[in-house]
């Protein structure tokens, strides 16, 4: 296959591989992201995860920050998670199922000293699986690092689209808003929020990123999600939803404009037990701050001016010539 | 108002319309109707205008400039084959969309694109359910959505969401090295009312039509989007590329506006299809 394909998917190998292998313990770590295999370009710089140990929740209220011409508030820009990425659901800092750690790094702090669970509703911060969905979630940590069959390779391993919610921590990505819109273009996929009130599509049309209904609640996009494949998953943990769920998803903007909380309400009769809410942290990147090769990865455009304005390369993942990530995937 | 409006009421005063009285006394309240409307019709001011402008309405603007939000597509057949052709079992007949009707390849790469028609059925990589990139996305038959602000635009399209950026915000090309980009790299500017997009930085993995047409990583692009009413844009292209074609070539085609009452995108991912029945995990 053509090198410039082979490029941007080892690009993302690099990316992916140096993270892994370095996972932080605690804090911030800086350590630089592992040279992309077969000779090509090193990754931008930096590529650690951010991660938070703990994060404010945010009051639902007035906005009294910008505005777009139709009211909406105005939030666009480059945005990211602050605690880890899909590697562990219930446990970000946890690590992927049967992921090694690395000669010399430092163990993992006890487990009332990590992150949070993202799911902040239970209490017990499990998903609350029927117990037929637990032994499928089981199965798939079990493999998920010797993936036997198909079904056990995470669907971000062969270029799939994140999903709700996981496409919120999977990289960077940057929201858009236009009279009647929310655009999230997100690292893999891309999420369209209608504001004008239609009907949501017919049940029968199943999407990767779902169908999505929303309003302002002063500083609350409120979004109602349905249309949903499921077929994402929620990370290399396996936990994962039907296509009968329903999202109701809440996205509480700070009035400084430079954090918001993601809280989510999932329901679906035919795989939990009872709805289960999902709590994910979020920052604004600017300009002031370097490059990120996981939560803010931008270029600064080439322009006569002094003003350095922000710029972010497509985003288009094929998969075409074998694996990349910690899963490989060998294509016939 | 309008060149038609005024040239009916032009019609009226030089008194050339209609020999018969009927219709000249009708003609007058007729006049008196549309200059009353004229003078009370709404102005257009920031926002778009919702899809129910008449075609013969002011173009939506933003910013001053003509603002091509909304959801496009082409009811040409392009895509099937840009040039001249008969029909075929995998294509309706078509006069194609090139000016001057056939692309003037160089004769390496006029070997190359027979090769390519003739294993059209797999190795078109659309069939594969690669990024179409342009200017083939403007005349896929399916739909695009465009969202504009003053400092770019964003096309969405239904098939596989290769979401495109157009900078207008008077920035150049990206300095350093090539990134052979998918869709390129897209920097707008307005010439007129006739937004002028000069793309370069392209891979090579994509096809121009599913007939095999096909371009090198020295593909550029200068695409002229022009409206030509409300609910009608003009797409013209100059297609370059010195490793393929002898000299530059035109395209171009007319994308109309979906009006359909509360017509959406609906996503179009191929590539999954070949492994998405495997998830997610199913009740035994």
């Amino acid at each position: 296959m053509k090198n410039s394909v082979r490029r941007h998917n080892l690009r993302r190998a690099g990316l992916l591989l140096g993270a892994f292998a370095l996972l932080p313990a605690l804090g911030q770590a800086q350590q630089a992201a592992a040279p992309a295999a077969g000779g090509q370009a090193a990754p931008r710089q930096g590529g650690s995860y951010s991660n938070e140990k703990s994060f404010s929740a945010i009051a639902e209220g007035k906005w009294n920050g910008p505005r777009l011409s139709d009211g909406q508030p105005d939030v666009q820009g480059h945005w990211s998670n602050t605690i880890a990425n899909h590697s562990n659901f219930t446990d970000p800092n946890g690590g992927a199922p049967g992921e090694q750690r690395r000669a010399g790094s430092a163990p993992l702090p006890p487990r009332a000293e990590r992150a949070p669970s993202r799911v902040s509703d239970p209490v017990d911060g499990q998903v609350p699986f029927q117990p037929w969905a637990a032994e499928k979630v089981k199965e798939f940590q079990t493999f998920f690092a010797n993936p036997i069959k198909p079904e056990y390779i995470e669907p971000l391993a062969r270029c799939a689209p994140a999903g709700v919610p996981k496409s919120l921590y999977w990289h960077g990505y940057e929201i858009r808003q236009y009279p009647g819109y929310v655009v999230f273009l997100f690292n893999s996929g891309t999420r369209i929020i209608h504001l004008d009130g239609k009907p949501h599509l017919p049940e029968n049309i199943k999407l990767w990123q779902a169908d999505s209904r929303g309003h302002w609640e002063g500083n609350t996009l409120v979004v109602d999600v349905t249309n949903n494949n499921a077929k994402s998953l929620f990370g290399r943990t396996g936990e994962f939803a039907s296509e009968n769920v329903h999202v109701t998803e809440r996205y509480t903007f700070d009035n400084s404009n430079k954090r918001y909380n993601y809280v989510a309400t999932f329901t679906d009769p035919t795989v939990y037990t009872r709805p289960f809410t999902v709590t994910i942290p979020a920052r604004r990147w600017t300009v002031e701050e370097k490059p990120n090769g996981w939560h803010f990865e931008t270029n600064l455009a080439n322009h006569d001016g002094k003003e350095r304005i922000l710029e972010r390369d497509e985003r288009i993942c094929t998969e075409n010539n074998g694996g990349f990530g910690v899963v490989a995937v060998s294509k016939k | 108002m309008t060149i038609l409006e005024s040239k009916f009421l032009n019609t009226k005063l030089m008194g050339t319309a209609t020999s018969q009285p009927g219709f000249r006394l009708r003609g007058l309240g007729f006049s008196l109707l549309l200059a009353a409307s004229v003078l009370v019709s709404p102005l257009v001011s920031g926002e778009a205008v919702a899809a129910t402008e008449t075609a013969s309405g002011k173009i939506p603007r933003l910013n001053g400039k003509p603002d091509f939000s909304g959801i496009w597509q082409t009811t040409s057949a392009a895509d099937y084959d840009l040039e001249p052709h008969s029909n075929r079992k995998d294509a309706p007949p078509g006069a194609g969309i090139v000016e001057g009707n056939y692309i003037p390849y160089l004769p390496k790469a006029l070997e190359q694109k027979k090769k390519n028609f003739e294993n059209r059925e797999t190795a078109d990589p659309a069939a594969k359910g690669y990024s179409l990139s342009w200017p083939r996305t403007a005349y896929y038959p399916e739909p695009f959505q465009i969202f504009q602000r003053k400092q770019d635009v964003t096309i969405v399209p239904q098939f596989g969401h290769s979401v495109r950026t157009i900078f207008t915000n008077g920035t150049k090309h990206h300095a350093g090295e090539a990134k052979e980009y998918w869709l390129g790299d897209s920097r707008g500017h307005w010439e007129g009312d006739t937004l002028v997009v000069d793309v370069t930085d392209f891979n090579d993995e994509t096809w121009l039509d599913r007939a095999g047409n096909f371009h090198s990583e020295a593909l550029h692009l200068v695409e002229h989007w022009k409206f030509l009413d409300a609910n009608t844009i003009e797409y013209k292209a100059t297609v370059e590329d010195p490793n393929v074609f002898s000299r530059p070539w035109n395209l171009s085609v007319i994308l109309h506006r979906h009006r359909e009452k509360n017509f959406q995108l609906i996503e179009d991912y191929r590539f999954t299809l070949d492994y998405d029945q495997y998830y997610p995990p199913k009740k035994p």
